[in-house]
């Protein structure tokens, strides 16, 4: 319980540092908000003149792009500074995490929540989740509702196991932000649309490798069942909130292994 | 004018040390060109024309103005920084006139990264896809004059937020909804052929199809003859006008400035 105790008292600190600069703080919140907007405005601009994007048309589109927002406001705050780990290493504040009497990953979870960020994020997700959700056909009752919520927990484990996974990589290459950069941000760039529009190649990236498609673009298909799920084992979408516990699973296990290498960068 | 192109080159060969920077930067500009042809390939759906539209013109325009606009991207929060830590008074005993530093040095960045990002980025997209050719020669010089028009119109739009530092205490919340405003409706990620109606009425009577679909629509041939010469003299004038602009509000904030530092 103690572990418990330490992570509410880490999300109690980052509220109260923020709510000390309130212009600033909502400022913030509502440049995150419109620049994360951008692209589904285009995509809605687009949809206007085209109507449908691979059979999917706007409420449908922007149902999927509410799933990625939701989970990564949980992400952005949950895994905060994991998204800076390598600084974390280099200036050598990692070290006083080491000598403290916790689990080196439970000070880092909800340590310097970026609440702004998940304010923003979240505020979006929320708005796309109420203005798709009754308009794309999803009958809501217990079973759809358990797989949505059992959905939006398995994609913040996934992004999140993502993170520790190349957070861990850093205890091998002091230099990371390259890779994580490429490989994290680059593939979300691909996750806001159905992943059937890209190449095999990209599908594969998707599915295989940077698991992004089993945090929004499966579970939408479990509920809206479009016609482009025929490529795809059927499979991956009743798997999909699972997907995150195994993928959070192995982080945690790579994590472990990798932290014992740690050596100080400092003398 | 020798001081300051010397500026320019010097940040061209200063961003040269940065060799990190440069590959990020083109794998960036390559996975957004291969999310977005995808995304109107789909939007295609083997449909040859969408309202006299073709699939290559699209591709076309939007790897122009992905590439313009990432060529075009500099420190936006600059005059900001130099505000917060003072040393913006140093800048005004310099026998060089800080705002023309400032643009030269853009244009020094701005070169660099159309050499080290836009062309790669146009040869990774002609073996990606199909694009279209220059309408013709003349088009193709007279579309270059234009991209450098099309370059002072965002700058000054920039400068104008950036000046507003010396009475805001961050920028940075209106800098982020001014670039989102910017590449919605100058057309980067959705070509301004396909926005509603109401919205390219509206367009008209803004600086934005100034910035990357006027050269454009001269490179695809759109626009021939005298009528590249009209819309020259609109950007021109969005220049005059913004630049006038800025030129008031820059008077007025170093006034200010001046009164706060004892």
């Amino acid at each position: 319980m103690g572990e418990l105790r330490t992570m509410m008292q880490m999300l109690k600190m980052s509220f109260l540092t923020r709510l000390e600069y309130r212009v600033d703080t909502l400022v913030a919140t509502t440049a995150v908000f419109v620049r994360e907007s951008m692209n589904i405005i285009v995509i809605y601009l687009a949809l206007l003149k085209f109507d449908k994007i691979n059979d999917w048309n706007v409420d449908e589109m922007l149902f999927l792009f509410s799933i990625l927002f939701v989970t990564y406001a949980f992400v952005v705050s949950i895994f905060a500074d994991l998204r800076h780990f390598s600084d974390m290493i280099r200036g050598g504040r990692f070290d006083r995490l080491v000598i403290r009497p916790r689990g080196l990953l439970i000070q880092l979870i909800l340590n310097n929540a970026d609440l702004m960020a998940s304010a923003g994020h979240g505020t979006l997700g929320i708005i796309l989740f109420i203005v798709s959700a009754g308009r794309v056909g999803i009958v809501w009752n217990a079973t759809t509702i358990m797989y949505y919520v059992g959905a939006i927990i398995g994609g913040i484990l996934i992004q999140g196991g993502m993170f520790i996974f190349f957070s861990s990589l850093c205890f091998y290459f002091v230099e990371l932000e390259s890779v994580r950069e490429i490989l994290y941000w680059n593939m979300r760039k691909f996750a806001g649309y159905p992943i059937s529009i890209y190449s095999k190649l990209i599908q594969g990236l998707m599915i295989y490798v940077v698991p992004f498609a089993f945090v929004n673009y499966f579970p939408a298909q479990y509920l809206l069942r479009k016609p482009d799920m025929a490529n795809y084992n059927e499979l991956y979408m009743y798997i999909a909130p699972l997907v995150g516990v195994v993928v959070y699973a192995l982080a945690y296990v790579f994590w472990r292994i990798s932290v014992k290498r740690y050596t100080s960068t400092g003398n | 004018m020798r001081t300051y192109v010397e500026f320019a080159i010097k940040k061209f060969q200063n961003k040269m040390a940065y060799r990190l920077e440069f590959f990020m930067g083109i794998v960036n500009t390559i996975i957004t060109i291969v999310v977005y042809l995808c995304i109107y390939k789909a939007l295609y759906e083997g449909k040859a024309e969408v309202d006299g539209i073709s699939y290559a013109m699209t591709a076309t325009s939007f790897v122009i103005s992905l590439g313009l606009s990432n060529a075009f991207h500099f420190n936006e929060m600059f005059i900001q920084d130099k505000i917060h830590d003072g040393s913006i008074t140093n800048e005004f005993l310099k026998p060089v006139n800080f705002v023309f530093r400032l643009l030269w040095e853009n244009i020094g960045e701005g070169l660099f990264r159309v050499v080290f990002n836009f062309l790669p980025a146009v040869v990774f997209a002609c073996f990606y896809t199909k694009l279209c050719a220059p309408y013709s020669m003349g088009n193709f010089i007279i579309m270059l004059i234009s991209v450098a028009l099309g370059y002072l119109v965002l700058w000054l739009l920039s400068l104008i937020i950036q000046v507003l530092s010396f009475w805001l205490f961050s920028v940075w919340g209106i800098m982020t909804i001014k670039n989102v405003i910017v590449n919605i409706l100058s057309g980067v990620f959705l070509p301004l052929w396909f926005m509603p109606d109401i919205i390219k009425k509206i367009i008209v009577f803004t600086p934005f199809e100034s910035i990357y679909f006027t050269p454009i629509r001269i490179y695809l041939g759109e626009v021939t003859g005298m009528e590249m010469l009209s819309k020259l003299s609109l950007q021109l004038m969005w220049i005059g006008i913004l630049g006038g602009m800025a030129g008031v509000l820059w008077s007025k904030g170093v006034k200010k400035l001046v009164v706060q530092g004892g």
